[in-house]
């Protein structure tokens, strides 16, 4: 049996990096497939983090540089698997690398190319908060930081082209198909948000202040769309008040996931704390059902923001949101289940919280690799008490929120079980040329 | 702030032969100008003034490194966290200050002195404490990786806390057989050496050398040598002695109790069951966390008892349910398909149990969402108490040289990023000791400390700090001042009675070098000449 | 006859019960048929009343006061007179002799008249016959209580209740009426507090218009969960809850009676045609009585059935129209009262059966859901589909069976009824309807489709303070779209919003005017059609 001492993760978020990095570490090779053009996931488009309120970016990007820079990690950035054979120890994927029109070797990351693109498009990484150009790297820390030309919305006019000094642009540029040859496969793609416009109580798309949290997090983020001011987006007005509202689409047999996200209650408090610092003026309310406080730290977190910041939790999911016309103010109305008494809040900005969801992309996924979902979309462990991190197939792992709701430690840890379990296997497949399944 | 003053300023320091203003040094771009102007302009300092050391300094060395210069000829100065994010409201000054760190990062560069980092060997063994299912799990990856674990658990039979569990959610497997099937596997593989009633009496060394004083029973005490340690000591119940009417009765029991009962089918079917939440957890004060897996056991077994006496009245007194992840809430929604009552309580209103002179039991709870007071009268009350370190975890904690958290848990190296490793290098941490949790977090985690600690063991040698002190031996008058100080045990005095540093195992604080009457010991990269030049610095004076 | 008929008589104090003593002081006899209950007024009498009297088995009632002019309090016994005249009207619709209801001016004096008019009436009720109704007074509790509260609970999913809230606040009642929660009812129930939920009050303010169900996260379905609680209350014998004294329940539970055949098609135009055989049936519902019971508001409720037979004559279909309809029985259900109900379902379900006809359209859509939901799990399969007319309307216009010649400039905005829209789903065919029509403009309110607002009354339940500021609040909006006209499907929410723009609602600042027009009427007018 051919020896291989490779492994493929798939999906270049924290929990990718931290399994490319434990296992390029102890001298793995590993090929990192990313489908967007930088690796970084999620954690690149949130401003802190809970409960320790580091600046997400801060911790992120040297796990980014070293991901990209150790020699033993191949990052394959901007492609996705087409086709996966084999089995433990012996894997055959084949990698498509899409053609993003600019040399890596060229180019040096300067910008030009962009400031003369007079295409202008919603920018994906700021939750369409702002705008981006056809050519484009998703954010500035991202590795590679080499420009990627969108296909779908350049022009080809061809005037990146003739500004770049380096000579990196290459429109001639044909996608590449890869053959690897990898031991063990871990998957961590990440999630994606529940599509909140379903639920139409809440006026998400008719009321210019609702937002989801993740555009929240932009817009408070000092690297977003608005340089980390806070205003609503109707008027650019500086909020008085601000409702989280928990659970839209979580903990819901009808219009919704069953499942709980697991991370909610905590980043609205971040969020909630992130307001409050940079505006103390500014009224915060989170609207909860039941606060998810499990985690290390997360108790004291809540205590804190309650105490310290004056953040309001007030136990009720408002039934609907109307608007004062006169004003643009939002109408938050619910029940107080304390108090027995049906009130409303006028907030300047609702922020909902959408449940966390599988990413579409899994189901295709799932199917190359010839792993199983669950009825939720997640990848399926094979004992979800025994075996969290190993899939139906032999050699292929999970990792992260692919996996479950879960938050940041826990996907981190995880990957580093994704990898102790990759490098388990390949040992444990190699014996004798027998392949030993893993263990039960 | 303004930046580009301060970069005109540094021009003006002398030894400064380039100054340059970037907005994303820490990023591939950033780090390439770097090596270029290395390069460009011969340089063999380099000081880089932005955010704070701690975050990005392994990385500009690095980068160093790679352009040709020793990787401790590098300084930083911090002008973000401690200048420009402090003084928002006070531009001027703080640009006054910025000019004087780079001023005093700049006198430090001076001085620097190339490090070397010496390489040790790695022993490709790890020892195990606690032989729970963290540990289990942990052992048994790491010895198909083929390295040689030891798995040291105090008590006479391996399990931990799995030992008293009856079934597990979600698949109500038994934890027994669970447990059979992983103890099987490690006692049947050969690189696994178990060794029960026995605890660890002492440690010593370093990553790659640790040397583990372990006693068996009454036996003489012996040394292990291993490369890593994973702590996978658990957790243990807390007794709620004194609360709600614990004590008073024997029907009222911990949830730990009950779990016992149901295994050993010794429950005799009870009228109406009172569960509360939160007995010991989440308080304002002291144990202020929440515990985790509670909510979910207290499903569990409701189910449980349902499935033994479906007639069987059930009430959990909750304050906020806890059924997080991707099965939870699914069996919330049968704990109410099966009648179960859920009802919330507050922290200020919490419900009184009273028990009659004829031994009845009645719990009195206000139902804080629908304001009313509710008396149930009852048979069984359980308590779900949190999960708490061993009492012998201090000492285990100060053994190891690692901290314990102010919850009474491990405290890792870093909450998001390194949650499963310690700061000290080579020691790692996984399952309850580290926080509740249940059954597959713990396994995960067990293998996440299996794939950290492979890492070192795998490439069998180790470059350590160099940040290390040094003793001049003709200065030393082997007062034994150091050696009494060091918090590692890393000075010894010879076979001359001259203090001694074991490089490897010093740790670079510099209470040595601060105590040594005779100024015999030197702080590489933190020298005395160091630090006054900085102090100097830092008040305009030139240094002597 | 073996019995005597029995007459329930309604005497006024000053004149009428005078008149009887006097008859009995002065020892005239007669026969022994009437039982009298003493009124200050003859205007006192409700058509409830009269209608319980009946309902129960009274043979005849006699409603007794003062000649015109001599009325102690005015003008009460005209009242009393337009009240009879209408409640015999509704007789004569149900099938029940009108003759076994009737008015008599008697004074104090006139002890000879009273004698002579208790004789006269027992004999002609003699020769109608016994009242074939004998409706059982006892409560209708179902006997099955356990197994019935086993079911609604397994159904309703109250047990899943995350008391979140979120159908308190999306309840247009919780809003108006402090402390109505639906959260607390259902934890209640849960808790074992039941009695205190079967007590309340607020077990009848609920319109079970779906709208908490609707964004419900464990998609509790309160209004079912209350429906049975209301049945558990006491069997749905409630007049005093009820709007209008119970009349339209007491008709219904009246129909289910199989000796009375009614007479409701006077309202057919006579170039109408119909047939008693066939493959689509018109369900015409109660319209014939809220013709009667609501001539006040000036509906012509009428208007909509013969607009439905127009437009589908015009089709070219003849629909299947049944001479002796009973009501669906929805009012019934929602009350609790699910005995009548389930009779009148298969009462209706055997005579649509003999008609053969394989469709079943219906312009309200009380009366669809009821068909379509309610009759499906009392009956399993019933062999033919069920419509909206909304639906038929835009499959014939697809299909090019109806074709607008001219053109109808009018700007409409449409209301989605509770149990069209969120109880059934059926959001777009009345919209494609109204927009196919040329000229109209269609336009929506903010609050439409699934977060429509009720039209604040359901079964005639508690109509109120609360009701009439719900129906104020959701003719403003229609009003504010700027729309010339309000259509809707719904008979019922436009009854209820001509009910509050006709009467003087108290502390109104200011009226709300709106034209309301029902979706039948405004295709027919589209289509020319006289």
């Amino acid at each position: 049996m051919k020896k291989t001492n490779s492994v493929l993760v798939i999906g270049g978020g924290i929990a990718g990096m931290q399994a490319s990095l434990d296992l390029a570490s102890r001298g793995m090779r590993v090929y990192l497939v990313e489908k967007t053009p930088s690796i970084g996931g999620r954690m690149a488009q949130l401003d802190k983090t809970f409960p320790t309120m580091d600046c997400s970016m801060c911790i992120l990007a040297p796990k980014m540089v070293d991901t990209f820079r150790h020699p033993n990690i191949t990052l394959l950035t901007y492609s996705e698997i087409m086709e996966v054979s084999g089995s433990v120890g012996n894997f055959t994927v084949k990698v498509l690398k899409k053609p993003r029109f600019v040399n890596p070797e060229k180019c040096t990351g300067c910008g030009i190319c962009a400031q003369h693109c007079p295409v202008e498009v919603p920018n994906e990484f700021d939750m369409n908060l702002g705008v981006r150009k056809a050519i484009y790297v998703p954010f500035p820390q991202a590795a590679p930081l080499v420009y990627t030309i969108d296909e779908d919305n350049c022009l080809k006019c061809e005037l990146c082209g003739k500004v770049c000094l380096a000579g990196a642009i290459d429109y001639d540029q044909k996608p590449e198909l890869l053959t690897l040859n990898v031991g063990a496969i871990v998957v961590a793609t990440g999630y994606d948000l529940f599509d909140v416009r379903k639920r139409t109580e809440y006026g998400y798309g008719k009321y210019p202040n609702v937002m989801i949290s993740l555009e929240f997090e932009r817009m408070e983020s000092a690297s977003g769309p608005t340089g980390g001011h806070i205003v609503r987006l109707s008027d650019g007005r500086v909020p008085e008040k601000i409702a989280f509202i928990q659970c839209v689409g979580s903990r819901s047999i009808k219009g919704g996931l069953p499942y709980c996200s697991s991370a909610c209650c905590m980043y609205a408090t971040k969020e909630a704390v992130l307001i409050r610092e940079h505006n103390p003026k500014c009224e915060v309310y989170i609207f909860y059902n039941d606060l998810k406080v499990f985690g290390k730290g997360f108790q004291d977190f809540i205590n804190r923001a309650e105490d310290t910041w004056g953040v309001k939790y007030v136990r009720a999911l408002p039934g609907e949101i109307t608007e004062d016309s006169k004003t643009g103010k939002l109408i938050v109305w619910y029940e107080d289940t304390t108090e027995n008494a049906i009130k409303n809040l006028k907030a300047d900005i609702v922020v909902l919280c959408p449940a966390l969801i599988p990413k579409p992309d899994n189901k295709k996924l799932a199917k190359i690799l010839g792993v199983e979902l669950d009825q939720h979309g997640f990848f399926k462990s094979k004992d979800p008490m025994l075996a969290p991190i190993d899939t139906t197939v032999p050699g292929i792992f999970i990792a992260g929120y692919c996996q479950g709701p879960k938050d940041i430690p826990e996907s981190v840890a995880q990957a580093s079980g994704a990898s102790g379990r990759a490098a388990e296997s390949m040992a444990l497949a190699t014996v004798k040329g027998v392949r030993r399944t893993a263990r039960k | 702030m303004d930046v580009p003053e301060v970069v005109k300023y540094a021009e003006t320091l002398s030894n400064v032969a380039y100054a340059e203003r970037n907005l994303y040094t820490c990023s591939s771009e950033g780090l390439r100008k770097i090596k270029d102007a290395i390069e460009k302009h011969n340089l063999n300092r380099v000081v880089v003034a932005s955010c704070t050391p701690r975050t990005h300094e392994p990385l500009f060395r690095a980068t160093c490194e790679e352009a040709g210069v020793n990787k401790y000829l590098f300084e930083m100065a911090n002008i973000r966290e401690q200048c420009s994010w402090v003084h928002s409201h006070e531009p001027e000054k703080a640009t006054e200050k910025a000019k004087e760190i780079v001023r005093m990062a700049v006198a430090k560069a001076r001085l620097l002195q190339p490090q070397e980092e010496p390489e040790i060997d790695v022993t490709p063994s790890a020892l195990v404490i606690g032989g729970g299912i963290s540990g289990l799990t942990a052992a048994l990856c790491l010895a198909n990786q083929g390295f040689k674990v030891h798995v040291v658990e105090k008590e006479r039979e391996l399990g931990g806390l799995l030992k008293k569990v009856h079934k597990l959610y979600p698949s109500m497997e038994d934890a027994s057989a669970v447990l059979k099937r992983a103890i099987k596997a490690v006692e049947s593989n050969k690189n696994i050496k178990i060794l029960t009633s026995t605890v660890i009496k002492g440690v010593k060394g370093f990553i790659g050398n640790f040397d583990v004083i372990v006693q068996k029973g009454k036996q003489k005490p012996r040394t292990i040598q291993v490369g890593t340690i994973i702590v996978a000591s658990g957790a243990t119940s807390f007794e709620p002695i004194g609360m709600f009417g614990y004590g008073e009765s024997k029907k009222i029991i911990t949830q730990s109790q009950l779990e016992e009962f149901l295994k050993t089918g010794k429950l005799k079917k009870p009228k109406r069951v009172v569960m509360i939440q939160c007995v010991g957890a989440r308080r304002p004060t002291g144990r202020t966390y929440c515990s985790r897996v509670c909510c979910m056991t207290a499903l569990k077994n409701s189910m449980l008892i349902k499935e033994l006496s479906p007639d069987t009245d059930i009430y959990i007194l909750y304050r906020e349910l806890q059924t997080y992840g991707k099965e939870y809430e699914e069996w919330h929604r049968m704990a109410q398909d099966k009648g179960i009552k859920f009802i919330k309580y507050a922290l200020e209103r919490p419900p009184e149990v009273t028990v009659t002179p004829d031994g009845k039991l009645s719990v009195k709870v206000h139902h804080a969402l629908l304001d009313e007071e509710m008396t149930i009268e009852n048979d069984l009350v359980v308590l779900s108490t949190p999960l708490i370190q061993h009492e012998d975890g201090k000492a285990l904690s100060q053994m190891l040289k690692v901290p314990l958290g102010s919850d009474g848990f491990f405290f890792e190296a870093h909450v998001k990023l390194r949650p499963i490793d310690f700061a000290t290098d080579g020691i790692y941490v996984c399952g309850t000791a580290h926080s509740p949790k249940d059954v597959a977090e713990s396994i995960a985690q067990a293998y996440g400390v299996a794939s950290r600690a492979a890492i070192p063991m795998a490439l069998k040698r180790l470059r350590t700090e160099a940040i290390t002190s040094s003793v001049d031996e003709s200065l030393c008058t082997g007062c034994g001042t150091c050696v009494k100080l060091c918090p590692y045990g890393a000075i010894e005095k010879d076979e001359k009675g001259v203090a001694k540093v074991t490089a490897v195992v010093c740790k670079g604080c510099g209470v040595c070098a601060a105590s040594c009457p005779e100024r015999a010991i030197t702080m590489r990269h933190f020298t005395n000449e160091q630090i006054i030049a900085q102090a100097l610095a830092a008040l305009g004076r030139v240094p002597a | 006859m073996k019995e005597e008929p029995r007459i329930v008589a309604f005497l006024c104090n000053w004149c009428s019960y005078a008149g009887a003593d006097l008859a009995g002081m002065s020892r005239i006899t007669y026969p022994p048929s009437v039982r009298p209950i003493r009124v200050m007024c003859s205007g006192r009498v409700d058509p409830g009343f009269i209608l319980k009297a009946l309902e129960m088995g009274a043979d005849g009632v006699l409603v007794s006061g003062c000649h015109p002019g001599d009325c102690h309090y005015v003008d009460g016994n005209l009242k009393a007179e337009k009240r009879v005249e209408n409640t015999k009207k509704l007789l004569g619709i149900l099938g029940l002799e009108p003759e076994r209801l009737r008015l008599e001016w008697i004074s104090a004096s006139e002890g000879t008249k009273f004698a002579q008019v208790i004789k006269d009436f027992t004999e002609q009720l003699r020769k109608i016959g016994p009242n074939p109704l004998k409706t059982k007074t006892a409560s209708r509790i179902p006997a099955n209580v356990d197994e019935l509260i086993a079911e609604t609970v397994k159904e309703t999913n109250i047990r899943y209740c995350l008391e979140c809230g979120k159908c308190s606040s999306s309840c247009p009642v919780a809003k108006l009426r402090e402390g109505y929660s639906p959260r607390r009812m259902v934890e209640k129930f849960l808790l074992g507090f039941r009695d205190k939920v079967l007590s309340s009050d607020e077990l009848w303010t609920c319109l079970t218009c779906y709208q908490c169900s609707e964004r419900c996260p464990s998609d509790v379905k309160y209004p079912e969960f209350i429906r049975t609680c209301r049945t558990l209350a006491n069997g749905g014998v409630l007049e005093e809850v009820c709007a209008h004294r119970g009349v339209p329940q007491a008709l219904s539970r009246m129909m289910t009676n199989p000796k009375l055949k009614q007479n409701r098609m006077n309202w057919l135009p006579d170039n109408a045609e119909i047939a008693e055989r066939g493959d689509l049936l018109y369900f015409v519902g109660c319209l014939p009585y809220f013709d009667v019971i609501f001539e006040n508001l000036g509906l012509e409720s009428m208007k909509i059935a013969q607009s439905v037979v127009k437009i589908l004559n015009r089709a070219g279909i003849k629909p299947v129209i049944m001479p002796n309809e009973k009501c669906c029985g929805h009012d019934l259900l929602w009350t609790g009262d699910i005995e009548k109900f389930e009779e009148l379902a298969k009462i209706n379900v055997a005579d649509i059966k003999e008609t053969g006809a394989t469709r079943v359209v219906l312009a309200c859509p009380e009366g669809y859901r009821t068909f379509k939901k309610d009759y499906t799990e009392v009956i399993g399969n019933m062999d033919f589909e069920v419509l909206h007319i909304s639906e038929l309307l835009s499959e014939l216009i697809q299909k090019g069976k109806l074709k607008f010649d001219g053109k109808l400039a009018k700007k409409v905005v449409y209301h989605d009824p509770c149990r069209l829209g969120r109880h059934m789903g059926v959001y777009d065919p009345p919209r494609s309807v109204i927009s196919s029509i040329p000229g109209v403009e269609l336009v929506e309110m903010g609050r439409n489709r699934e977060n429509a607002e009720c039209c604040g009354v359901n079964a005639w339940l508690a109509c109120g303070k609360c009701s009439k500021e719900i129906q104020l609040d959701r003719l403003m909006e229609a009003k504010n779209t700027g729309a010339d006209l309000l259509v809707t499907t719904c008979p019922k929410c436009q009854i209820h919003w001509q009910c509050v723009m006709t009467e003087k609602v108290p502390n109104e600042t200011e009226k709300v005017g709106m034209e309301v027009r029902d979706l039948t009427v405004l295709v027919a007018e589209a289509l020319n059609l006289k």
